[in-house]
């Protein structure tokens, strides 16, 4: 085998904290062979983003490499000087980081930000490195390059800001590319245009690339070989397939078993991993996983496993990996029987919700400037008692504003909207209230959306200062929703910042819960969580409908999640449901070329289904600039000249299932 | 950008009037007959009637209002009561020695903060940011006239370096700027811990965002990152305190003015007050209102403009 590009070696790396040393990677070892494409797979905490950080030396300044070498062409990363450093950094590793709206300078235009890594060659001209920039935003697949260089990020959006990320990281040819996260802020359809892009490019240039992800389905579309973190540690590493088809360590296998794309039945109930990541401080003693395997035996409570190769290529840090080979028969997962009926709790239709633009002064600026735009369009839907709707779409299709326009949080310009059958669209406020405790929100980032000020327990009984107690007794409410959502008393005392991602959804759906609503919307319900517990939520969130009879509409762009909950499935387009119908077959056999190329984007946690193209071109148009006849069809691949002229009508195609399409697809 | 000028200029209008109405409020409502003030006790009932006349007191309130505005309006502020000469020439006389002082004393007070905030905030919790934060926290707490009164005593009474008094011989540049370095080093000094302070935090804040860790990863070095990158996102809020900042400066002057005691507008109204010379002390504070928008204006409007976000938004 050649002789890897990167080679990790038995790192440890600490954090002195003010609680104590916090070891956050120990006796880590991997390497990144030429060429290739090499995932590392853990969930928030495992150590993902210490290990970049040591590779690049961007350590905090309380961390120490307590451990172990970090090798990169022959020297030893860890040991060299911060001026040594930067020749490394940006010439020969350089790296992509999660979040693109904030990865660029906001006040430096692109283009200079771009030339700027290329401050060590003195011998280039401005001239040159401008043109070595221009080039590389071509590569990259960014329009007008020449005049798109002296704009600022800002008037970029968030698919284009990630494609520049990746051209100033490849403006220097590196041997290593690193990637964190590279598109968890994106939406599908601009996700599955990026790895296209970052497979291409990757075979272009031939750099190895480091590739780091909670997401099963992009690492099996993309890489080669698989380092598996939790806690700190790598728990199993090999090559994709055999990471995928043969995981050996109970971490991996329950990991890849929580993917709902893999759970087809819609009324299992979804894998979950129970317990929580140990307090890195104090290390248990044994292996890391114990307490939440289940398959320990005596000599994980008193011994580290070390990483042991199974075959040539796969190891795995596990006394008791061998039972995974002869797996256990498959006891059918429990079951969640759904009791909806056909009352319609919620019936919506042809809402508008437009927002005004630009103030007075503007307006006698610019008089043919549009006054406003339009959120949402005409839109109609229905949902029956203990049903769940999804509403899915990019961002920016709307789905938010139709949630807050059934809420009347946002005025609904008109339309009906009907609760159990009384029409509350445009009620005064005095006259809404007594609706509004009907319905219930869960605001899409759990963590933001409690005050920092409060304990957990005055943020759950704050609906009842709002709209009264009614003589309940506060405690024995407080007491019953925490039982209902899961938690225990423990929490009552705790402030927001104090609780991890589950926990404060937790909260959120308790909060939702208090008043004992008859509907709840749910916007992003999963948003920002890790896989093993994003189970725990949706599961938590059916077995509440089935026992107190809820209604939900569930937002979100994660269609996996949406086609797990949903009884009906809506589409949002630029505004409208372009598609609607039940959920099996809007996902079986979706009729507009939209919803195919959504559920196209959907990356497969499967290696042997690697798709080979991108699903859809072209970006989501901006609302105030709606393109004329069918808004789909700049991006359509099927578009007519019809569909160019003519907005399309609903189609029934069977019944409940509605598209807004000229020409559905077969098989429909 | 225009929208936003437009509407920070029609506010900037709207804080000058309302200033010119409580300014002709407050000057009303002075305890005791304006005409006895002004000309003191021995004043014959010709004299007085006289300057009834003149000065419109016989006129109803809001015909007194209107005329004021309409003076200021066409920038009549007045006579002075004793010289007779116009209230608008003898500010502008002195309004020079006040803006230069100011300015003089800001330069130095934001360059030096900044480079301070900066600093420091690349070095956080280290012993010489420990220090510069003990040094701002003081130079915040110490009143400028304090400072004034001892620099006076050691460099100009002892040391004999710089000049004591006054603002130098008009026309000649080393002579004034001789006379200039003490006041504005009494005036700026509070200001360098306020800038430093505010600096530091936003650059705290910046360098911990996304883009400056992206900027680190591309191998560019930390003088780059910092000074270049980082500071150019954290100076926007800093400008805008410095707008405010001018302003306070101008009237921190006037302690300067009456210690140094340099020919300048803060000294001006000090003096006129003392003698009751109402239409030079109106108009002063009205020019020092004046001066205070214009400044907060011309800030927000810089940071706005320097904020490519903002700019191609408004």
């Amino acid at each position: 085998m050649a002789r890897p590009v990167l080679a990790v070696r038995h790192l440890s790396v600490d954090f002195r904290t003010l609680r104590g040393r916090v070891h956050a990677l120990r006796d880590v070892s991997l390497e990144v062979p030429p060429n290739k494409i090499v995932g590392v797979l853990g969930e928030s905490g495992c150590g993902k983003s210490t290990l970049i950080n040591a590779v690049t030396g961007l350590l905090a300044n309380n961390a120490e490499i307590t451990r172990g070498e970090v090798i990169f062409e022959q020297a030893d990363l860890a040991k060299l000087s911060e001026r040594e450093l930067l020749k490394v950094r940006g010439e020969k590793i350089s790296m992509v980081f999660q979040d693109p709206m904030t990865a660029q300078n906001p006040v430096i235009s692109v283009g200079r930000q771009m030339t700027d890594t290329l401050y060590r060659h003195r011998k280039l001209s401005a001239g040159e490195k401008r043109k070595l920039a221009t080039g590389m935003f071509r590569k990259v697949g960014i329009s007008d390059p020449e005049e798109r260089m002296d704009q600022f990020p800002h008037e970029f959006s968030g698919g284009m800001r990630q494609r520049i990320s990746i051209a100033m990281a490849l403006m220097m040819n590196p041997d290593l590319f690193i990637a964190d996260e590279p598109t968890t802020a994106l939406d599908v359809t601009m996700e599955a245009q990026f790895i296209h892009l970052l497979r291409e490019l990757q075979a272009d240039i031939g750099c190895a690339v480091l590739f780091i992800s909670h997401n099963l389905g992009l690492i099996a579309e993309l890489c080669d070989e698989v380092v598996v973190m939790y806690a700190g540690e790598v728990v199993e590493k090999g090559p994709l397939a055999e990471i995928f088809f043969n995981p050996c360590h109970h971490y991996t296998r329950r990991l890849i078993e929580c993917d709902p794309s893999r759970v087809l039945d819609r009324s299992a109930v979804l894998p979950t991993i129970p317990g929580r990541l140990p307090n890195l401080t104090r290390l248990p003693a044994g292996c890391i996983f114990r307490s939440r395997c289940g398959h320990a035996i005596a000599e994980c409570a008193t011994k580290s496993p070390p990483l042991l190769a199974v075959s040539e290529t796969h190891s795995v840090a596990c006394f008791n990996h061998a039972s995974l080979i002869e797996r256990p028969a498959g006891g059918r997962a429990p079951r969640l029987k759904s009791n909806a009926s056909e009352n319609p709790v919620l019936e919506v239709d042809g809402v508008h919700v437009r927002y005004p633009t630009g103030g007075l002064i503007r307006r006698l600026l610019r008089p043919d400037a549009p006054r406003h735009m339009d959120a949402v369009i005409d839109v109609g839907l229905k949902v029956a008692e203990g049903q769940t709707f999804g509403l899915a779409g990019e961002s920016g299709s709307g789905k938010s504003s139709l949630g807050r326009a059934i809420m009347g949080l946002t005025p609904a310009k008109d339309g009906s909207i009907r609760f159990k059958g009384d029409e509350i669209r445009g009620l005064p406020p005095r006259e809404f209230k007594r609706y509004r405790r009907a319905m219930a929100m869960m605001f899409q980032d759990p963590v933001a959306s409690l005050s920092p000020r409060q304990k957990v327990r005055r943020l759950v009984m704050e609906p009842f200062e709002i709209h009264g107690a009614d003589g309940r007794d506060l405690n024995r409410e407080a007491e019953n929703l925490f039982q209902m959502v899961g938690l225990s008393r423990e929490f009552f005392d705790r402030y927001a910042h104090e609780l991890s991602g589950g926990q404060a959804r937790r909260v959120g759906v308790a909060r939702a819960l208090a008043l004992r609503p008859a509907l709840i919307i749910a916007d992003e319900p999963t948003a920002g969580l890790d896989v093993s517990v994003q189970g725990e939520i949706l599961n938590l969130l059916r077995e509440l409908q089935r026992e107190l009879g809820l209604t939900y509409i569930v937002i979100s762009h994660n269609l996996p999640v949406l086609r797990h909950v949903s009884d009906r499935v809506g589409i949002m387009y630029l505004g409208r449901i372009v598609e609607q119908g039940p959920t099996d077959r809007i996902f079986s056999r979706p009729a507009h070329p939209y919803t195919r190329a959504l559920l196209d984007g959907i990356p497969r946690p499967d290696p042997s289904m690697r798709r080979k193209l991108e699903s859809i071109e072209g970006e989501i148009p901006s609302i105030t600039n709606r393109p004329p006849g069918c808004e789909f069809h700049p991006r359509c691949p099927i578009a007519s000249d019809l569909c160019r002229a003519v907005p399309p009508a609903a189609t029934e195609l069977n019944q409940d299932h509605v598209v807004h399409c000229h020409n559905p697809l077969q098989g429909a | 950008m225009l929208n936003y000028a437009l509407q920070r200029i029609g506010l900037a209008i709207v804080i000058v009037f309302l200033v010119v109405f409580a300014l002709f409020v407050m000057i009303h409502f002075i305890p005791g007959d304006p005409v006895a003030i002004a000309l003191g006790p021995r004043a014959t009932p010709e004299i007085e009637a006289r300057f009834v006349a003149k000065m419109r007191l016989d006129e109803p309130l809001y015909m007194q209002f209107f005329a004021f505005l309409g003076g200021v309006l066409q920038g009549d502020l007045g006579n002075d009561i004793f010289s007779e000469r116009p209230v608008l020439t003898i500010l502008f006389e002195a309004l020079p020695y006040t803006v230069i002082l100011a300015t003089a004393a800001m330069a130095w007070s934001a360059a030096l903060g900044i480079f301070l905030g900066c600093f420091s905030a690349a070095r956080p919790n280290s012993l010489i940011d420990r220090i510069t934060g003990v040094v701002s926290i003081g130079t915040i707490t110490v009143p400028s006239f304090v400072v004034s009164i001892y620099m006076l005593i050691v460099f100009a009474v002892f040391l004999k370096w710089l000049p004591v008094i006054g603002a130098g011989e008009p026309g000649n540049f080393w002579d004034q700027a001789r006379h200039l370095i003490l006041p504005a080093f009494a005036v700026g000094l509070g200001w360098v811990g306020y800038v430093a302070r505010m600096v530091r935090a936003s650059m705290l804040e910046v360098i911990g965002e996304n883009h400056i860790r992206a900027a680190r990863s591309f191998g560019l070095p930390h003088r780059v990152v910092v000074y270049r990158y980082a500071l150019k996102v954290a100076i926007l809020p800093t400008i805008t305190l410095l707008g405010i900042g001018f302003g306070n400066l101008l009237s921190g002057a006037v302690f300067a003015e009456i210690i140094f005691s340099r020919p300048g507008i803060g000294k001006l109204i000090f003096d006129m007050v003392m003698t009751r010379n109402f239409p030079v002390v109106q108009g002063g504070v009205l020019v020092t209102a004046i001066l205070y928008v214009a400044t907060t204006l011309t800030a927000d409007l810089l940071a706005a403009a320097m904020d490519p976000r903002i700019r191609k938004s408004l």
